[in-house]
C-alpha cells in the first residue's frame, strides 16, 4: 500500500492569487485544517490553513520567531481580532501561506505515510516528484478508511 | 623572529611567522566580516591554524583564552535565562508603559530608560531579546510605527551596556584583561552613559516625538493589559531578584575580597540553579538544566574563544608591537592624543565592523604601549577611550552591534524592515555627537 492508494485525488484547492478572505469561507465551511494551495498548471506551491489565520488574527508579537512567550497579560476581544482579521481579507493568500513544501511522493509506502501524518498533524500532499503537479491529499480519515477496511 | 615565549618557532614550511600570523589573522577577520559562515567557525579554524601553523604551541593558545571573561559572559547568560522565565522583565515593560498613561511619547522615552538600565546590567543582545518583542506589541496596539521606538532602544542598549563592567562585551573583554572591576566601570563609565541617554533623546524627540499619536481607544488597550499576569512564577521572581541583587554586590566588593568578576557571576548561576531546581525531581530538574544550558550564546563562547587564541598568536609574533609602536609615533608619545585617537578610530571601527573582534586586537596593543607612555596609570584613559569607543561606535550602523541585527531581525518579522542606509543616515551622525561628548569627556577629566 502506498500513498497515492490512500489519497483523495479530487481535493478542494485554492490558487495563489485567492483572497484570504475566499480561503476563510473555506475552512470554517468545510472545517478543512489545510488546503493545497496550486498555480494555473497544476502545481503544487505550498498550503493555506487554520495556522495561517491564527497568524493573521493573533499579534505579530506573539507568533515571531523569538516573539513573546507568555502571553497571560494580554486582554484582547473576538472583536480585536476580527478587526485585525479584517485588514488582511482582500490581501492574496500568497501573502501569508505556508511555502515548506512537506509533502509525499505517490510511492511512499504507507508506514512512512501514517509517520508524517502522524508528525504534521494534518493532511499531507501528494505531488509528483518530477512533474511537481499535485495528485491529491491524504487525511488521517483516508489512511483511516482504508486500515479498517482491510483483511484481518 | 618570534618574539614569544609561547610560540613553538617552528613554523610551518620555514614561513616567516610574522608574515603568516598576520596574514592568517587578515584573512580570518575578512571571512568574519562577509558572514558567509558563521563567525565562531572561522574563529576556531583560525585558532586552530595558529596553533598547527606553529606560532604557538597549544599549551600558549590555551594562555591566551580569557577564561575570566568567558567564564562572567557564560555566568551572566545562566543567570538571566532563568529569571527571564519568571516574567520579569515584561513586567518592567508593561508596568513602564502604563506609568505613563500609555502615552506614546512616554512609552518611548520609559521603554529607552528601561533598555539602558536592563543593558546596563544584562548583555545588550539578551536586554533586546526581551524589550522588542514587547515593543512591537505595544506599537501594534498604538498604531504607531515601531521604527523610532526600535531606533530609541538600540541607542539605548548600546549606551547603557556602556556604563558597566557587564553591561557590554568590550567592557567586559576590557576589565578582564586589565584588571579594572565593577566599580571603575561605575565610576569612570557611569557619568557620561548617563548623561548620554537623556541627550539622545533630544534628536529623537525633534525627529519623531511630536509626531508620536495614538487615539484613546488604542491608548486603552494598553492600559487593559495587566502586568502582574506577566509574572509567571512568583518564586522564582524573588529568587531570581535576590540572586541578581547579590551578584551587582559581589561585583561591587569583588575586588576587596580578591575576587574575579567570572567567579561571582558563576557562582551566581550556580545559586539560580540550584534555586530553581529545588524541590523538583531529578528528572525535572536534568530537563531543565538542559534548556537552560541550551540557551547560553554558545556561538558567542567559541567565538571569543577562537579571536583569543588568534590574537594571543599575533602578540606572540610582536606585530601588534609594531602597531602600538606606529601609533605612537603618529600622536607623537602624547598620551591625550593617544586617547582621543583611540577613542575616533574605535567608534568609527565599531560603527562598521563587529567591536569584540576589534577590541580584541587593541587590547594587547594597548597594553604594549605602557613602558611609552610611562607606566600602567597613564593607560587608565586609553582604556576608557576603547571602551566608550566600541560600545558607542556600536549605535553607528545596523552591524555595529549584535543588539542591533537583532532589533532589525525582530523588525523584519513584524512587516516594518529597518532599512540599513535609513538607519544609517540617522544613527551615524548621533552616534558621532555622542563620541564628541566622551572625546570632552575624557580629554577633561583624564588630561
Amino acid at each position: 500500500m502506498k500513498a497515492k492508494d490512500l489519497m483523495d485525488p479530487n481535493p478542494t484547492t485554492l490558487h495563489p492569487s485567492d483572497t484570504i478572505g475566499k480561503a476563510v469561507e473555506c475552512i470554517m465551511d468545510k472545517r478543512y485544517r489545510q488546503i493545497p494551495v496550486v498555480d494555473d498548471e497544476g502545481c503544487f506551491q505550498g498550503v493555506f490553513g487554520v495556522n495561517c489565520l491564527l497568524r493573521m488574527v493573533l499579534p505579530k508579537a506573539v507568533m515571531m520567531d523569538k516573539g513573546l512567550v507568555n502571553v497571560q497579560f494580554i486582554n484582547e476581544s473576538t472583536s480585536d481580532l476580527h478587526r485585525r482579521l479584517e485588514e488582511h481579507l482582500n490581501d492574496p493568500i500568497s501573502k501569508c501561506m505556508h511555502f515548506d513544501k512537506m509533502q509525499l511522493s505517490p510511492d511512499t509506502l504507507l508506514v512512512e505515510t501514517l509517520l508524517k501524518i502522524y508528525d504534521t498533524k494534518s493532511s499531507i500532499p501528494v505531488v509528483d516528484p518530477d512533474t511537481q503537479k499535485l495528485l491529491g491529499m491524504v487525511s488521517y480519515w483516508d489512511a483511516g478508511k482504508c486500515i479498517l477496511k482491510a483483511e484481518v | 623572529m618570534v618574539e614569544h615565549e609561547g610560540a613553538t618557532g617552528s613554523i610551518i614550511f620555514g614561513l616567516d611567522p610574522l608574515w603568516y600570523a598576520g596574514t592568517l589573522f587578515v584573512l580570518t577577520y575578512i571571512v568574519i566580516m562577509t558572514e558567509r559562515i558563521n563567525r565562531a567557525i572561522i574563529a576556531l579554524l583560525g585558532a586552530g591554524l595558529m596553533v598547527l601553523g606553529g606560532v604557538l604551541t597549544q599549551e600558549a593558545a590555551l594562555q591566551g583564552v580569557d577564561f575570566n571573561t568567558l567564564g562572567l559572559l557564560t555566568g551572566m547568560m545562566i543567570i538571566v535565562t532563568v529569571s527571564k522565565r519568571s516574567g520579569i522583565f515584561q513586567f518592567l515593560a508593561i508596568w513602564s508603559a502604563k506609568k505613563v498613561k500609555a502615552d506614546p511619547w512616554g512609552i518611548l522615552v520609559m521603554m529607552m530608560f528601561v533598555t539602558a538600565v536592563l543593558s546596563a546590567f544584562l548583555d545588550n543582545v539578551t536586554t533586546v531579546l526581551l524589550i522588542a518583542p514587547i515593543t512591537l506589541l505595544i506599537t501594534d496596539s498604538l498604531k504607531v510605527s515601531a521604527f523610532p521606538y526600535l531606533f530609541a532602544e538600540i541607542m539605548a542598549a548600546n549606551i547603557g551596556g556602556a556604563a558597566t563592567l557587564i553591561g557590554d562585551p568590550p567592557n567586559i573583554m576590557i576589565g578582564s584583561a586589565v584588571g579594572l572591576g565593577f566599580n571603575d566601570f561605575i565610576f569612570n563609565m557611569a557619568p557620561l552613559a548617563v548623561a548620554l541617554l537623556p541627550a539622545t533623546m533630544i534628536p529623537i524627540y525633534l525627529i519623531w516625538g511630536r509626531k508620536l499619536t495614538a487615539s484613546d481607544e488604542n491608548r486603552e488597550k494598553i492600559m487593559n493589559y495587566c502586568e502582574a499576569d506577566a509574572i509567571t512564577d512568583k518564586r522564582l521572581l524573588w529568587q531570581s531578584l535576590a540572586v541578581l541583587f547579590a551578584v551587582m554586590v559581589g561585583f561591587i566588593v569583588a575586588h576587596n575580597i580578591h575576587q574575579q568578576p567570572a567567579s561571582i557571576a558563576m557562582f551566581g548561576a550556580a545559586v539560580m540553579l540550584l534555586l530553581s531546581a529545588w524541590p523538583r525531581s531529578t528528572g525535572e530538574q536534568s530537563e531543565d538544566l538542559e534548556k537552560t544550558f541550551a540557551e547560553v550564546e554558545w556561538i558567542t563562547i567559541f567565538f571569543f574563544m577562537g579571536l583569543f587564541v588568534l590574537v594571543h598568536g599575533l602578540e606572540a609574533t610582536g606585530i601588534l608591537q609594531i602597531m602600538a609602536n606606529s601609533v605612537l609615533d603618529l600622536t607623537g608619545g602624547d598620551p591625550a592624543n593617544t586617547a582621543i585617537a583611540i577613542l575616533w578610530v574605535s567608534a568609527i571601527a565599531s560603527a562598521l565592523v563587529d567591536n569584540i573582534p576589534f577590541v580584541a586586537t587593541m587590547i594587547p596593543m594597548i597594553e604594549s604601549m605602557e613602558a611609552s607612555l610611562g607606566g600602567p596609570e597613564a593607560l587608565e584613559p586609553l582604556w576608557w577611550s576603547l571602551a566608550f569607543g566600541a560600545c558607542l561606535g556600536g549605535n553607528g550602523s545596523l552591524v555595529g552591534a549584535s543588539a542591533n541585527l537583532i532589533v532589525a531581525g525582530f523588525a523584519e518579522r513584524a512587516g516594518q524592515p529597518i532599512r540599513f542606509l535609513h538607519f544609517m543616515l540617522l544613527a551615524f551622525p548621533l552616534m558621532l555627537v555622542t563620541i564628541l561628548c566622551s572625546h570632552v569627556y575624557i580629554y577633561f577629566r583624564y588630561f
